[in-house]
């Protein structure tokens, strides 16, 4: 694969597209999880408000230049793992800027933004930052460990790294997919899906109750705008790589937004049926449910 | 020449001359007794010459001018030369530094003297056994003697002890010797030898043999074997220093000829015993040695242990064959001349306890002599116990005495280990006081000229087995080795200022790959660019130092040269000599941190451990040849290969810190100096990965029982990653910290190697080059910050960024490469690595490995967060930015972690190429920017570009909205409706993850210290049981002696 010139508006046009589509989605899933509270939750375009509202704030206040470049970092990085992936199968337009590297790539750059961001509020000097981030990071070592072993499993299984080729390989029916072709694999990754949503039971990262949102703690204004921006990037770049690898892809924007819709309710039907997990439970539960079903993938693979 | 009888005649005519000596003339007395063993040492180092020339032959000299039997004859022959001028230059500098004690005592001490000198020359020289006899009688009287010579208060009672014993001793060799010559009709010892074998019927020679027994069991108590020892080690510690080094060096000397002589007699029946009653009291010696607090009992112990060595070489001769001088001489001469000079070093002290040393601390030349005399003791290289080790250890595989090699080198790993924790004593234990009296021994040249000269003659032995050695296998000598002299010259330049070394040092490493470079292959270049450049780079931070820096030049050159001679070394001896120059010169450089004593001793036994059994590897896979080339480690036999393997692959593994072997490495790295950090953990730790690319390269897999070795060596390699990245997620001390790291690393790197496919090695070179840059470069700033903070514990900084910001950079940039994100270097070794794993069979180590990666984001973050980001602490607010030239090697390995992430062709591309011949299959392509594999690609160019432009946009954009952005002060956060106050109960940063701690402290029980630490003390226990066998009652010792010879009289099973 080589690159062109033109790649950079189709890359800009799939960010256009998955920006509006997670900020939907994200308003959409707030929605659902307060009415099975019973509450009645937030307006679809929330979202946007929040967003308009945070870039007009005329005073913001600065730690430092690392806590300047956190948002930088955190919102980077969700671009980036967008962008390096294929979005829509089968299509040039949409396969962004994926000639740069292989699924190896998306997998660590996933952790560029976590790093800068975990950085930048380490600067703003609050403990409750960083007591976010030390329960982050050691839940994310158990967390990301099925789904490093089912993606090992699944590119045994497919003899390749490249993403694009993963997704074909399970073209021709539903029955060709991962998740039927690799039950293991993609089991032991949807747990480690249900660990990197920030949603319960594996919230204890955010905390709004005991240290309030954790690492964005200090963050606000503009700079908070570019995290929501993230915020409504990143889990559909992250869902998007679960369903390439696991659930056949998608050839079209309609089936995308439908299968994002679905992986992500994973989350959400855990999220509102349990209660919140301690960082040692969940890291214990992670080795305990989890890793077991991806060593037995790898096994069999 | 002069008749070699002149020795005994001089001698004796001179102790009569000071008997006849007039009161008015007794000041003439000294000088007369120092003219006559000058005229000795004289006559036996011009015969030595004459007979090592050539010029002269071997004579016999008979005394009443007949042929023996009927008369007494002594020979003169190259062993004889050498022995009689040990003895005698001995004797001449005791002499000189008994000086006071022999004037206060008068003539009739100095007679003494040479009457002892005398009579164990003549030992050496005579051929009759009778007359053996009588030089043996005249050296116990004398010893008895001379022993009152000391002030020591058991003085008295140990000559006593001793008396006793030799008495019983001399009977038996009398009855021995009148029973022998009822059997065979003569006293000369070459005419038993001769009349032996002719013993007609079985009576006469049962008798015989029983004669045979006493002699032997008299001559071999004489040599002080295990348990009958005790009277000896009473002298040991009683006697003058001076008197000592004669008993040690001198008489040892003269015993063990005599014993030689005697089993020429004995034939080979019994070279058995011999063998065992060395060994025995050999390994027996250093385990009681080990418990030793008593700086001269231990040097006695050490006596009786090396002197039963070379017993057990005797013992050996019918595998050593013509190699038995040279091996037994190497040991007794290393032995002597060592001993002597640490008895003479010891009587310049004035306490008695093995801490007291430390009075030496800030005298280079003492602990010049010390270091030279320890390694003369340990077998390291270039002295001649270094080649005598590698011959007989070579010998003994050869002929399959496996349990004696074992035995052999377990003793000398203990001998090496109270060594240097004496030498870790002299270095780094506060003095005990009183310096003033110190320099007042210091100051009297006669005391301190004997030590120096045994220093030269501890060279001069160099240099001679060098050359012996050179002409047995083949090679040049060791010590001219050019890396290996530009290092000893540091030794000489001491005197000039550190910058100028500093600057001589960068040149030296620059100029020889400059001069080399075009020797390599595509992976030697690799590690000849990091030991050389990547040496002279880490130097540069060494500007920072002042003043003249004694002894660290001598000691990082030798660990550079050994690292040089590494990579150039294509034969098992050159590969061997390497390994332990570097080890030596790295233990002496980690041995400079302010409290890095236990923790250099431990680097040291292990990396001692590990040599061993490489030697031991390296002997079984040479089945008795001395050397073999390295490459021919492919065509060792079947059953010999996969032990061969296991040796060395342990060996080499004791330097990249595989887990279980790894307590070392936290402590060394850690309590190193700020520069010697980055040398020993960056640099030095690829030693270790290079000696295993060499051994899997010739050898690849191999099974013992069934199990493939590889697949072992990946679960440790997989094992060693996981824990030593958890235990750096628990540190406080951020060098420990970063130390912890580099064995998560090494296992990593060791990982790629086991895999044994292309991608895996290719992996393992990724992390060789990743490891010395980003290692050396944190170490680099983490030592700049200790520096400036005064501690290393992360959680008394915090906020440093804006006082530090350019060892934030640093420090930023490494964690990034080291966590394996792109778009830094580290990705690129994680890329390889999943295409590697996908390549080969073995899956279940890798689900360890996959545990380890994420975990090291935790330590990472830690690292960079306690110490830049948070509170800042009161009393730092003053700190400045690390020194220059620490900061400047940090910017140059950020250029260089940058380089090597956009363009990793331009080191790997070569190499990829290289393993074609080795692992034809899954090599990667390169074509433009793009690197690919069989199941992937990657694009660095691409990524870095496309990373870049996406975070100069965005920030960009946040500049652009957020330019009124305002600067707050430190506490201005939201905080409970409150405002913090004190930055220490603010700062998160102690036990900073906690509940991580919860959910897998228990993975991190030090179980493997508790190991270690248990053998340790075992055998502690086990001296410290033999010792109290020696409990200074005569009887006692005579009951041990009984006991010797009644156990040795049932194992002869006469």
């Amino acid at each position: 694969m080589q690159f062109e010139w033109i790649k950079i508006p189709y890359a800009l046009l799939t960010l256009f597209i998955v920006v509006n589509y997670g900020m939907l989605l994200g308003a959409f899933i707030q929605k659902i999880g307060a009415r099975v509270g019973r509450r009645r939750g937030v307006p679809i375009w929330q979202n946007y408000a929040d967003l308009v509202k945070n870039f007009g704030l005329r005073t913001s206040i600065t730690h430092g230049v690392m806590f300047y470049l956190g948002p930088v970092f955190r919102l980077t990085g969700g671009i980036g793992l967008l962008l390096f992936v294929p979005t829509i199968y089968g299509s040039e337009m949409f396969s962004n800027l994926s000639f740069a590297g292989d699924l190896i790539l998306a997998l660590y750059f996933v952790f560029f933004g976590t790093l800068g961001m975990a950085l930048g509020a380490g600067e703003s000097g609050h403990p409750h930052a960083a007591i976010g981030i030390s329960r982050g990071l050691s839940q994310v070592t158990a967390a990301e460990l099925p789904l490093a072993l089912a993606v090992f499993s699944v590119a045994l299984q497919y003899q390749t790294l490249s993403i694009t080729d993963i997704v074909s390989a399970q073209q021709g029916g539903v029955l060709h997919w991962t998740l039927f072709t690799n039950p293991l694999a993609v089991a032991a990754a949807m747990l480690s899906f249900l660990g990197s949503m920030m949603r319960p039971p594996f919230d204890v990262v955010l905390a709004p109750q005991e240290i309030p949102i954790g690492p964005p703690t200090e963050y606000h204004s503009s700079y908070l705008a570019l995290m929501q921006t993230n915020r409504a990037i990143f889990p559909v770049a992250k869902i998007v790589v679960y369903m390439n690898l696991f659930f056949g892809g998608a050839a079209s924007w309609p089936v995308f937004f439908l299968k994002v819709f679905l992986i992500y309710m994973v989350s959400v039907f855990v999220g509102v049926a349990f209660p919140r997990f301690r960082v040692e439970q969940s890291i214990r539960w992670f080795l305990v449910w989890a890793v077991p079903l991806g060593i037995l993938s790898i096994l069999l693979a | 020449m002069t008749s070699p009888l002149y020795i005994i005649a001089v001698a004796l005519a001179a102790a009569f001359l000071l008997g006849l000596l007039r009161e008015q003339w007794r000041s003439l007395a000294y000088p007369v007794t120092l003219a006559a063993l000058a005229f000795m040492s004289w006559l036996s180092a011009s015969w030595l010459w004459a007979l090592a020339s050539g010029s002269a032959s071997p004579v016999d000299i008979y005394t009443a001018g007949t042929a023996p039997p009927f008369a007494i004859n002594l020979r003169m022959a190259l062993p004889e030369a050498v022995l009689t001028l040990l003895i005698n230059l001995t004797g001449l500098f005791s002499a000189l530094y008994l000086k006071s004690a022999l004037l206060a005592r008068g003539r009739r001490g100095m007679a003494v003297l040479l009457v002892a000198i005398m009579a164990l020359s003549g030992i050496v020289l005579t051929r009759d056994i009778f007359n053996l006899f009588v030089f043996l009688e005249l050296v116990v009287i004398a010893t008895g003697g001379l022993v009152l010579l000391s002030d020591h208060a058991h003085a008295l009672s140990a000559g006593f002890k001793y008396l006793v014993v030799s008495q019983v001793i001399s009977i038996l060799l009398l009855i021995g010797i009148i029973f022998a010559y009822h059997a065979t009709g003569t006293l000369n010892i070459d005419g038993m030898a001769e009349a032996v074998p002719g013993l007609q019927n079985a009576g006469a020679s049962q008798a015989f043999e029983l004669a045979f027994f006493l002699m032997f069991i008299a001559l071999v108590a004489e040599l002080k074997p295990f348990p009958a020892n005790g009277w000896a080690l009473d002298i040991y510690e009683a006697a003058h220093p001076a008197f000592s080094a004669i008993f040690s060096a001198g008489a040892g000397t003269a015993a063990l000829y005599a014993v030689d002589k005697l089993l020429l007699i004995g034939g080979p029946a019994w070279l058995d015993m011999a063998t065992g009653v060395g060994i025995v009291t050999f390994v027996a010696g250093n385990l009681l040695a080990l418990p030793q607090s008593n700086d001269r009992r231990l040097l006695g112990y050490s006596s009786v242990a090396q002197i039963g060595l070379i017993l057990a070489v005797l013992g050996q001769r019918d595998i050593l064959g013509e190699d038995t001088y040279f091996i037994a001489g190497g040991l007794l001469l290393s032995h002597a001349v060592a001993k002597a000079g640490l008895f003479w070093l010891s009587g310049l002290l004035a306490g008695r306890q093995l801490v007291d040393w430390a009075d030496l601390r800030e005298r280079p030349m003492p602990v010049f002599a010390f270091v030279t005399f320890a390694a003369m003791l340990s077998g390291l290289p270039p002295f001649p116990g270094f080649y005598a080790k590698w011959e007989l250890v070579h010998h003994l595989a050869g002929s399959g005495r496996l349990v004696l090699l074992a035995l052999v080198l377990f003793g000398a790993l203990i001998e090496a280990g109270y060594l240097f924790r004496w030498f870790g004593y002299i270095l780094k234990r506060e003095p005990p006081g009183e310096a003033d009296f110190c320099r007042v021994i210091f100051d009297k040249p006669h005391r301190v000229l004997p030590v120096m000269v045994a220093v030269a003659a501890g060279w001069a032995l160099a240099f001679v087995w060098g050359e012996l050695a050179s002409s047995l296998l083949g090679r040049s000598n060791l010590l001219l080795a050019l890396p290996l002299l530009f290092a000893l010259s540091f030794l000489l330049l001491d005197w000039l200022p550190a910058w100028v070394k500093n600057s001589l040092a960068i040149a030296g490493l620059v100029a020889f790959f400059a001069a080399t470079w075009t020797d390599y292959d595509a992976l030697r270049m690799i590690f000849a660019i990091i030991f050389t450049l990547g040496g002279a780079l880490t130097l540069l931070a060494s500007y920072h130092v002042h003043g003249r820096r004694v002894g660290f030049y001598p000691a990082a050159m030798l660990m550079f040269a050994g690292m040089v001679m590494l990579i150039r070394a294509d034969t098992s001896f050159d590969f061997f000599a390497a390994w332990e120059l570097l080890t030596v010169g790295s233990y002496f450089l980690i041995l400079r941190g302010k409290h890095s004593e236990p923790h250099a001793l431990s680097y040291i036994l292990f990396s001692l451990g590990g040599a061993f059994l490489i030697m031991a590897g390296f002997a079984i896979a040479a089945q008795g040849a001395p050397q073999f080339a390295l490459a021919s480690l492919a065509h060792v036999a079947a059953p010999f290969a996969p032990w061969v393997f296991l040796l060395l692959a342990i060996g080499f593994m004791t330097k990249t810190a595989a887990i279980g072997l790894h307590i070392w490495l936290p402590g060394a790295h850690a309590e190193a100096e700020t520069d010697v950090s980055p040398m020993v953990s960056g640099i030095l730790l690829k030693a270790g990965l290079y000696g295993l690319m060499v051994l899997l390269l010739a050898m690849g897999k191999q099974q013992l029982y069934g199990i493939e070795l590889t697949h072992v060596l990946l679960w440790v390699a997989a094992l060693t990653a996981l824990l030593g990245n958890l235990m750096a997620v628990f540190q406080e001390d951020a060098k420990r910290l970063l130390a912890y790291s580099s064995i998560g690393q090494m296992g990593y790197a060791l990982f790629g190697l086991a895999l044994m496919n292309h991608l895996g090695w290719l992996m393992a070179l990724v992390f060789v080059i990743n490891h010395y840059i980003y290692k050396a470069m944190l170490f680099l700033a983490v030592g700049g910050v200790a520096k400036r903070t005064g501690t290393r514990e992360m959680y008394r900084m915090g906020g440093l960024i804006r006082l530090m910001p350019l060892s934030f950079i640093a420090v930023l940039v490494g964690i990034i490469a080291v966590s394996g994100v792109p778009p830094l270097s580290g990705f690129g070794g994680r890329w390889v690595f999943y295409n590697a794993i996908l390549a080969s069979d073995y899956r279940l180590p890798m689900v360890v490995l996959f545990l380890a990666g994420p975990i090291a984001f935790l330590y990472l973050f830690r690292l960079i967060y306690t110490i830049f980001l948070g509170q800042l602490k009161d009393e730092l607010r003053r700190v400045k930015e690390a020194p220059f030239w620490i900061v400047l090697p940090q910017m140059i390995y950020v250029a260089l972690l940058i380089a090597f992430a956009v363009v990793p062709g331009l080191a790997l591309h070569r190499v990829d190429t290289y393993l074609n011949q080795f692992f034809p299959e899954g090599g990667l392509s390169w074509a433009g920017g793009e690197i690919t594999s069989n199941y992937g690609y990657w694009n660095p160019v691409a990524i870095m570009i496309i990373v870049g432009v996406i975070f100069c946009t965005v920030f960009a954009w946040l500049l652009f909205v957020n330019r009124r952005a305002q600067p707050v002060k430190q506490f201005n956060i939201v905080f409970s409706a409150e405002r913090p106050f004190r930055p220490e109960t603010t700062h998160f940063a102690w036990n900073f993850f906690a509940p991580y701690r919860k959910a897998l402290g228990f993975l991190t029980q030090p179980l493997v210290t508790i190991f270690w630490t248990t053998v340790t003390d075992l055998l502690h226990t086990a001296g410290d049981l033999g010792r109290r066998l020696y409990n200074g009652n005569g009887q006692t010792y005579a009951f041990h002696f009984l006991a010797f010879v009644v156990i040795v009289f049932f194992l002869v099973g006469l």
